[in-house]
């Protein structure tokens, strides 16, 4: 991990110095900056894409929301969870009860799924979280594949393999008379866009105030981090539970892009392509989990639709990040930039 | 309040108005998008439907397509909802099909077919038609048309057993998949024996999960509850694979078999572990029935010609289909004198009788289809592996499905059956 | 007594779990990797079991050697994951995460291997050899030898493991490799050459699993990630890391199936996670397993 705890090092260097140029970009690549211009490029990409491809922005959106929230959990407590895909399909079943029971208002919607989120986020956390690396990875994965059992099994309320249906909900109170494509082409995604830009900011805000350090600081030594006075444990379950309720909150915009909730969201090789798209575009930068669910999204559409081998590509795609770009995409570009300075400078 | 997009939609078909319509589009090819299950445990059904239809389209286009168009297939994998929704609007929005036929699983049915709904897309579903779909989502379409409801078979299935094995059984046991799909069949197959006033005991229900290989657990669990009538609504592979432990310990020597789906694995099924008298259903077609078409003899010569197997039903249904759309087409082009749009195809396609493979077939007002059904006894042949058939029923679905708004067990327990 | 059978249906099921599960234990006791790649192993066991067996029937061998020709088709195609392990061996001393994420590409990647060699579609053996070892009446109910057989053979693998791991001199520097990597290289074990035996050993355990349960089923693309769900069952509930309790694990939820689905079939898979679920509540560890934070 010496490129977080490079990052870390970095962090200190935040004082009123003459810093070298490179390092300055590095640290912007880190930051927030990044996800602003992702966020702009995504709000003009509709004037210049086709309507189907804009509709493949919602999911982006989604997993990227689902992805801020992973990222605390995973780049900045250093918890990996492999049973993630479980509160997107808990935000999606929420949303699906919720329409069913005449609740069409996105807002409420998206708190219901949230609370939702929260409630069980809760629950598993406070038990996952007592363990790490490994331990949690493995945790977690048995938990997601129960949620999966669970909504499989209790046809009789989460609708077994068929799944629950998802209405169209109002936004702002306004029923929008259009149809499906251009509905979530238009509205809905730039909703869902400024949704997903207000989450960002909130939780930059939070990872880069003292919690967030105080995260930073368990993710590299737990026990140091307990002898300073720091609450590992209940840092921890904070930390697990925003991810869970983010992770909700993406389940109900992907539920409604279908119109469906179904048990295969929460199966885990869903929670598998999440981190995928977690490390892709690079668990240690703030903007990269965003650029790596386009990534994953555009590369996974292209794939499907050219080769019956996809899975294979994907798979060796992720083989060949672990191996060669573990700080994914942003996240190496973060690193290289002041190595390629120094070597420049005289 | 106009939006951008319906004022380039406009101005685009007053252009096309002006060009002329019916003659640019004569030399253009009709694009057909099907969505066929390409992999796992329901791959055979795709394969066979995608053959089917790839034999369809030659024959069209040998003999000039439909209405003057040439036919040109555009394929793309049914898979999990999510995915087969995403695939759906691949072939709308970016393949330009004019319309879109596949489909075969339950849950993927009921999550495509709003969303064609509401992008006015003719969607015709080869298969998937479950009672809770109809009742729930979508009561009354305009440019989605369902297959035949899938209890049918257990519903023959049912029939044919008070006809066949009536006073012969009292205990049964039920072995179905687990979802939606088999708790129906079950469920139905239960229903109609009350009914027809057979008391029968249910010593057990097995429930297996879609996909699974291993059974051994559910042959012991029967083994130990010894029924006489065993009744699955197995159909893909895990259906061999019960057969053959099931016979390996015993199970089948005394026990009668209802096996109403179970015709689609006819290519893996063996006397070895089917018990003579056994009664298997072959859907909408089957290869050996009586009365069989030129058509249907021609396709079963080519087809096993070509891929060394038999075709089973998905191949009709696939069929029956792409002839309900030329008819459709064809009729519409009548009609009104042009190129016919989505809707008038729709309207065109309803009531219009084609020949498929296994019979006759047609689309009732509420735009679920009507074929007929064909099940058997099955009868070990001297010398040959694999199985043969005696006493083979076909009954058309007008009398194995309930009319349109009618609740399904109401009509269960009041509808004149033909026995 | 109709619970013999019921008894041998699961001890069946739970000798071909226990032989993947040792292998996720063993390949996490010396490497600590977690192999998600493990139900990979247990399909490919299956196709190339499939595959060798139609070879050997073609050329007229006898197929009373059915079980021992499975065994060894196992044993063979194990060692494809003696070249796959070059690809962990970057990623060895790096964040545990990372390996889970590895091995979830391999998932991935193994799926369409399946695909392109053996086509989409299940495969099945010939449904002949099943039965070509007769069966026993055990209280009025058939038993196929083979399933005894199976159980058997999995005693014997289990049995021979442990003598390996505790008397032999190459048991022990795994062992030893397993306790403290770094130490036992300084005393100059290659601990490169180790971890390919283990991982390669821990592959083969997978694969013959498959092979073994191939007569009685059939292979399919997604039977992979079907058996990752069973296999961390027993996992939880044996204890990550042990070998004790890979066996205590498989016989749990072999077990546990085999009377859920006879006495209680709607809630058959869910039952095992109650068990699951019961077990992380109050014992994390599993029965045998050392706390690991």
């Amino acid at each position: 991990m010496s490129a977080v705890m490079k990052a870390r090092a970095m962090d200190h260097q935040q004082q009123p110095v003459q810093l070298a140029q490179p390092v300055q970009l590095a640290e912007l690549l880190r930051g927030f900056m990044p996800f602003a211009v992702m966020c702009l490029a995504l709000g003009i990409a509709p004037l210049v894409l086709s309507p189907y491809h804009t509709v493949m922005l919602v999911p982006i959106v989604a997993y990227g929301v689902a992805l801020l929230g992973m990222n605390v959990l995973f780049g900045y407590t250093g918890l990996l969870s492999f049973g993630h895909a479980m509160f997107l399909a808990i935000g999606a079943y929420a949303t699906a009860v919720a329409t069913r029971y005449g609740i069409l208002s996105f807002e409420c919607i998206v708190l219901i799924a949230a609370a939702a989120g929260g409630v069980f986020s809760l629950l598993i956390g406070a038990l996952c979280v007592r363990f790490t690396h490994i331990f949690f990875g493995v945790l977690t994965l048995a938990f997601g594949m129960l949620v999966h059992s669970f909504l499989f099994k209790f046809y009789e309320v989460t609708g077994g393999d068929q799944g629950m249906r998802v209405l169209r909900p109002t936004l702002l109170g306004i029923e929008w008379d259009m149809s499906a494509t251009q509905f979530l082409s238009g509205p809905f995604f730039y909703y869902c866009l400024a949704l997903y830009l207000l989450i960002g900011v909130i939780v930059f805000r939070v990872v880069r105030s003292p919690l967030g350090l105080h995260l930073r600081a368990i993710r590299d030594n737990e026990n140091k981090a307990r002898y300073l006075g720091v609450r590992v444990y209940r840092l921890r379950l904070f930390a697990f539970v925003l991810s869970g309720v983010l992770a909700s909150v993406a389940g109900a915009i992907l539920s409604i892009s279908t119109g469906l909730a179904d048990p295969e969201l929460a199966y885990w090789p869903q929670s598998g392509n999440l981190i995928f798209m977690l490390i892709l575009g690079g668990a240690t930068t703030f903007a990269g989990p965003g650029l790596g669910a386009l990534i994953f999204v555009v590369l996974h559409e292209t794939l499907a639709s050219y080769t019956h081998y996809w899975r294979f590509m994907l798979g060796a795609t992720l083989v060949f990040l672990v191996l060669l770009l573990p700080d994914g995409l942003l996240g190496t570009l973060a690193r290289r930039l002041p190595k390629r300075a120094e070597r420049k400078a005289p | 309040m106009i939006n951008r997009r319906q004022f380039s939609q406009a101005a685009l078909g007053v252009a096309g108005f002006a060009i002329g319509a019916p003659a640019f589009a004569q030399n253009q090819p009709l694009r057909l998008g099907l969505l066929a299950i390409r992999s796992g445990v329901g791959a055979f059904l795709g394969e066979d439907s995608i053959r089917a239809v790839q034999w369809g389209v030659q024959r069209l286009n040998a003999a000039g397509g439909i209405a003057g168009r040439k036919v040109e297939l555009v394929i793309q994998e049914e898979s999990t909802p999510k995915d087969t929704i995403e695939r759906f609007r691949h072939l709308v929005l970016r393949e330009k099909v004019d319309a879109v036929h596949g489909l075969i699983s339950t849950g993927v049915t009921l999550a495509v077919a709003p969303v064609a709904e509401e992008e006015r897309v003719l969607l015709q579903c080869w298969d998937g038609t479950t009672q809770n779909g109809v009742q729930e989502s979508m009561p009354k379409t305009r440019f989605v048309f369902r297959s035949t409801d899938n209890e049918c078979e257990a519903v023959m299935g049912a029939l044919l057993t008070v006809k066949h094995m009536k006073g012969k059984f009292a205990t049964i046991a039920g072995i179905n998949p687990d979802y939606s799909y088999g708790r129906n069949c079950w469920e139905t197959f239960k229903a109609l024996l009350t009914r027809y006033g057979i008391e029968a005991k249910v010593v057990s229900e097995q429930w297996v999960k879609v996909g699974t290989t291993d059974l051994t657990t559910n042959v012991a669990a029967l083994g130990a509850a010894k029924p006489d009538l065993i009744f699955t609504s197995m159909f893909l592979s895990d259906l061999p694979i019960f057969l053959r432990q099931a016979s390996a310990a015993g199970l089948l020597t005394n026990t009668k078999l209802v096996a109403p789906t179970g015709g689609g694995q006819i290519n893996e099924l063996r006397n070895a572990f089917v018990p003579e008298g056994s009664l298997l259903g072959h859907n909408t077609f089957f290869h050996a029935q009586p009365g069989a078409s030129e058509l249907h003899k021609a396709f079963v010569a080519d087809y096993r010609d070509r891929y060394k197997v038999l075709p089973t039903s998905s191949a009709d249904r696939a069929y029956f289909n792409l002839m309900a759309y030329k008819a459709g087409v064809e009729k519409a082009v009548g009609a009104t004198g042009r190129w016919p749009k989505v809707d008038e195809i729709a309207e065109a396609i309803v009531g219009v009788e084609v020949e498929s493979l296994g019979g006759r077939g047609r689309y009732r007002d509420d735009k679920i289809a009507e074929q007929f059904f064909y099940q058997g006894l099955v009868r070990h042949q001297a010398g040959s592996a694999s199985l043969d058939f005696a006493d083979t029923t076909a009954i058309f679905s007008d009398k194995l499905q309930k009319p349109a708004g009618a609740d399904y067990w109401n009509w269960i327990k009041s509808a004149n059956f033909p026995i | 007594m109709q619970y013999m059978n019921l008894i041998m249906a699961g001890l069946f099921q739970a000798a071909v779990l226990f032989l993947v599960a040792c292998g996720l234990q063993l390949i996490f006791g010396v490497q600590k990797i977690v192999n998600l790649a493990c139900g990979s192993f247990y399909a490919l066991g299956a196709f190339f079991a499939i595959t060798v067996v139609g070879l050997l029937q073609s050329l007229e061998l006898p197929m009373v050697l059915l079980l021992p020709v499975l065994v060894l088709s196992g044993l063979v195609i194990g060692l494809a994951g003696a070249p796959l392990e070059l690809l962990l061996r970057p990623i060895y001393r790096r964040d545990p995460s990372y390996q889970l994420l590895m091995t979830f590409g391999l998932v991935l990647m193994f799926q369409d291997v399946f695909r392109f060699f053996w086509g989409p579609v299940p495969r099945s053996m010939d449904s002949t050899l099943y039965t070509i070892y007769g069966s026993l009446e055990l209280s009025g109910f058939r038993v196929p030898v083979y399933n005894l057989l199976v159980i058997a053979a999995s005693l014997l693998i289990a049995l021979a493991l442990g003598q390996f791991l505790k008397h032999s001199r190459l048991g022990r520097i795994v062992r030893a490799t397993a306790e403290n990597r770094n130490i036992t290289e300084a005393m100059g074990v290659n601990s490169a050459k180790v971890f390919t035996l283990v991982f390669a050993l821990g592959c083969a355990l997978g694969t013959v699993g498959g092979a073994l349960v191939i007569p009685t089923s059939a292979a399919s693309m997604t039977m992979a990630a079907e058996l990752v769900v069973d296999a961390f069952a027993v996992v939880i509930i044996g204890g990550l890391g042990s070998m004790a309790g890979a066996m205590a694990g498989a016989i749990v939820v072999g077990l546990m199936r085999a009377i859920a689905v006879a006495y209680m079939p709607e809630v058959e898979i869910l039952a095992i996670y109650l068990v699951v679920v019961a077990v992380l509540l109050f014992r994390p560890a599993g029965l045998f397993g050392r706390s690991t934070a």
